[in-house]
């Protein structure tokens, strides 16, 4: 991976100025997206979704992404995160453009450098909670590589689900685990592999405020401890103040952006 | 790593993958089940028609001249038997005068009243030469074999003079002894005969002038005796008689019809010896000329293999084995499918964790084997159990079936019908071999369509699956 410098380009509606002003150091940058353009054939018409965005994202940087339903936010998570194909625009991740590599080596930058959150958890129904944590560590290796790394994969999985309080939970499966505790694990999932890049659709959309606060809370301590660059999408506009960034999407462009305090 | 994990998890987890393993299980075990059988029936009926035929058949045809020679094959029976027997591979050989007739039992009036017997009244007399017989055919074994129907202590009393007079024989009517006949055991309990029965015997000669048939009378023959070869249709339609007796009474003195031998090494020898033979006695007149010279190919049936005489009998059984190899491979096909509705039923329901682990860091052909493993794992079992639960069901049929016909009260296999007295199995390692890949590449292949679907899932869609 080519291990990029900040170039220090201005981003839309954000400067490293600003990040300084706040008195943090701005990272190098992850993710590069320039000039995203999304539409979907559906018959004979062409439904844009996309037309045109810009976005970086940076190490340590905790970005916000919000809009009305339909605005495209998610299209566009999932084109930051690899997923989707932009009809135009580039995409690079760690300094890779995403879309001129090969499958495998997408799916490669995927798992070692992207962490997913998703709003319903998305955990595998026949897995516990400690093999659903390790499941990215699964995909990275072979059999026989990750016979070979085994153990060191699950003391880290055992670190993180005792860090999230989970200790008690380890061979339970998602249908015994709370919302709560399936997100938690969820995210414990995402860090196993350390990625730099932490995306998270709505992460407490689907959980009541007071543990929506504990899973944020967490999410935002690790962040911070780990210097990630964390993507948040959300509807949720005191979540939204807590975010370094925010983007605000409407009919498929970022109308406006706004530097937010430094929380805490 | 995953591949592995999570494909052997998913079939733990989820009951209803194990349908895709039964239908191979039951398709597979099946399979074997049946070409052991059929394999079986097969080699016992080769085992049996060839004991009673010989290994090979020469019938020369008299009636029709030899071309090159224009005259008539030669009916000298020693010179032919002399020049068969002088081949190293020819162990013995026996002439035969095989010819039509009629059975009148003492209670002719049976004929009516007895529905079975009507078809056992026309049989095939049987001359022959004892000692003869015995090195060319399996007479000597059906003679010694233990009697299964009618009256026990039906065999010849002198094994060495077949036709010798039972002991206890006196004539009825007059002081002179009537001919002796050998006949099968079953067409004997059938007309009520045993050893010292006497029946008549009838048949029609033709004119050798005139061609025309010739009312030759009825004679009175005496049973001394009964046999039993492996071969139903053959005991029902049998009568060994001395040779010359039944030539004297056709009015052919010494002669014979056809010429049984039999090969010290079948298998081997019988393409060579054939071709050997066909040249020496065609070259001697015994039959019509040899393949090279033109008009040979009008006779090619003087000169047979025990396999060409039987042989649309023999096609039979194995165009049956065939035809429910055709039918089975039908049932692999439906168990295929099974594996493909099942996988299909699965990526539907899992389209969200596809979804996922492309998320994570999954490739297409990464998710592509996940799929075919779990289609190739189903396999693999069910193919494990299935040849397992075919090859001990081929070895223990006979106790399966007497459990059957116990249970259901009805004889499932009738003994009488195929004169066998258990049913044949023969497993072949190289039929289990084929119905085992072949089973397993059914899966792969049905397998392959629904784990492509999965591995070409566009994830974005996967994940909005809820």
């Amino acid at each position: 991976m080519n291990d990029l410098t900040d170039n220090m380009a201005v981003e839309p509606g954000a400067s490293p100025e600003a990040a300084q002003h706040q008195g943090r150091q701005p990272g190098r940058l992850l993710i590069e997206a320039k000039g995203i353009r999304r539409s979907y054939k559906i018959g004979d018409r062409t439904l844009d979704i996309l037309h045109g965005v810009d976005l970086n994202l940076r190490q340590g940087e905790r970005l916000c992404l919000m809009g009305a339903s339909g605005s495209g936010k998610t299209t566009l998570l999932n084109i930051l995160g690899l997923l989707d194909k932009p009809t135009k625009g580039q995409v690079s991740v760690q300094g890779l453009d995403g879309w001129s590599l090969s499958t495998a080596k997408r799916a490669e930058l995927r798992n070692n450098h992207i962490g997913y959150v998703f709003q319903f958890y998305h955990l595998f129904a026949e897995l516990n909670a400690l093999e659903n944590t390790l499941l990215p560590a699964m995909l990275k290796h072979g059999f026989w590589a990750y016979q070979a790394r085994k153990k060191q994969y699950k003391e880290r999985a055992l670190e993180l689900l005792h860090r999230f309080g989970l200790e008690g939970r380890l061979k339970h499966r998602p249908g015994k685990l709370s919302g709560g505790e399936q997100q938690r694990v969820a995210i414990a999932r995402a860090l196993l592999l350390d990625p730099p890049i932490l995306i998270a659709d709505e992460p407490t959309g689907n959980l009541d405020r007071a543990t929506g606060e504990t899973v944020l809370q967490l999410l935002f301590q690790e962040q911070e401890q780990r210097n990630l660059g964390l993507l948040l999408v959300t509807h949720d506009e005191s979540l939204a103040s807590r975010c370094d960034r925010v983007l605000h999407m409407e009919d498929g462009i970022i109308q406006s952006a706004s530097d937010q305090p430094t929380p805490g | 790593m995953y591949r592995y994990f999570l494909s052997a998890r998913y079939i733990i987890m989820r009951p209803i993958n194990w349908i895709g393993t039964l239908s191979i299980f039951v398709a597979v075990s099946a399979l074997i089940l049946i070409l052991a059988i059929m394999t079986g029936f097969l080699e016992e009926s080769r085992k049996h028609l060839r004991g009673h035929l010989s290994d090979l058949v020469v019938t020369p045809t008299f009636d029709i001249p030899i071309h090159s020679l224009r005259a008539y094959p030669s009916r000298d029976t020693q010179g032919i038997l002399a020049e068969i027997e002088k081949h190293p591979g020819v162990v013995g050989a026996a002439a035969q005068l095989v010819y039509p007739g009629m059975l009148v039992p003492p209670h002719s009036e049976r004929i009516m009243t007895n529905p079975n017997a009507m078809g056992m009244v026309m049989v095939n007399f049987l001359g022959v030469d004892i000692p003869a017989e015995y090195g060319a055919t399996s007479l000597l074994e059906d003679l010694k074999k233990e009697v299964m129907v009618g009256p026990f202590d039906q065999r010849p009393d002198d094994l060495d003079d077949p036709f010798a007079y039972p002991e206890d024989y006196y004539p009825v009517e007059d002081a002179r002894p009537r001919d002796p006949i050998l006949m099968g055991e079953k067409l004997a309990a059938i007309w009520g005969m045993r050893k010292g029965s006497e029946l008549e015997l009838a048949t029609a000669t033709l004119d050798p002038e005139t061609g025309a048939f010739l009312q030759a009378g009825n004679r009175r023959v005496v049973v001394v005796g009964t046999f039993r070869s492996s071969f139903n249709e053959m005991d029902l339609s049998r009568i060994y008689l001395p040779r010359e007796v039944l030539a004297d009474w056709l009015g052919r003195p010494g002669q014979y019809s056809q010429v049984v031998v039999k090969l010290q090494n079948y298998e081997r020898d019988n393409k060579s010896i054939i071709s050997d033979l066909r040249v020496d006695l065609s070259s001697a007149g015994y039959i019509h000329p040899d393949p090279e010279k033109p008009g040979f190919a009008e006779f090619p049936w003087e000169l047979q293999t025990w396999e060409n005489s039987r042989g649309s009998m023999l096609a039979a059984i194995e165009n049956e084995r065939a035809l429910l190899g055709i039918m089975l491979g039908l049932v692999l096909l439906v168990a295929g499918f099974g594996v493909f509705a099942i996988l299909s039923m699965m990526v539907s329901e899992k389209r969200r964790d596809i979804g996922i682990l492309t998320a994570l860091g999954a490739t297409p052909r990464g998710i592509l084997t996940l799929f075919l493993a779990i289609g190739g794992i189903e396999a693999l079992v069910g193919m494990a159990l299935g040849v397992l639960a075919g090859v001990t069901a081929a070895h223990n049929i006979n106790g399966i079936e007497a459990w059957l016909s116990n249970a259901f009260g009805y004889q499932i296999f009738d003994r009488d019908i195929y004169y066998f007295d258990h049913i044949p199995t023969v497993v072949e390692l190289s039929g289990i071999v084929a119905i085992a890949s072949a089973s397993v590449l059914t899966a792969l292949i049905a397998a392959a369509v629904p784990s492509l679907r999965a591995a070409y899932l566009n994830p974005v869609d996967a994940l909005r699956y809820e």
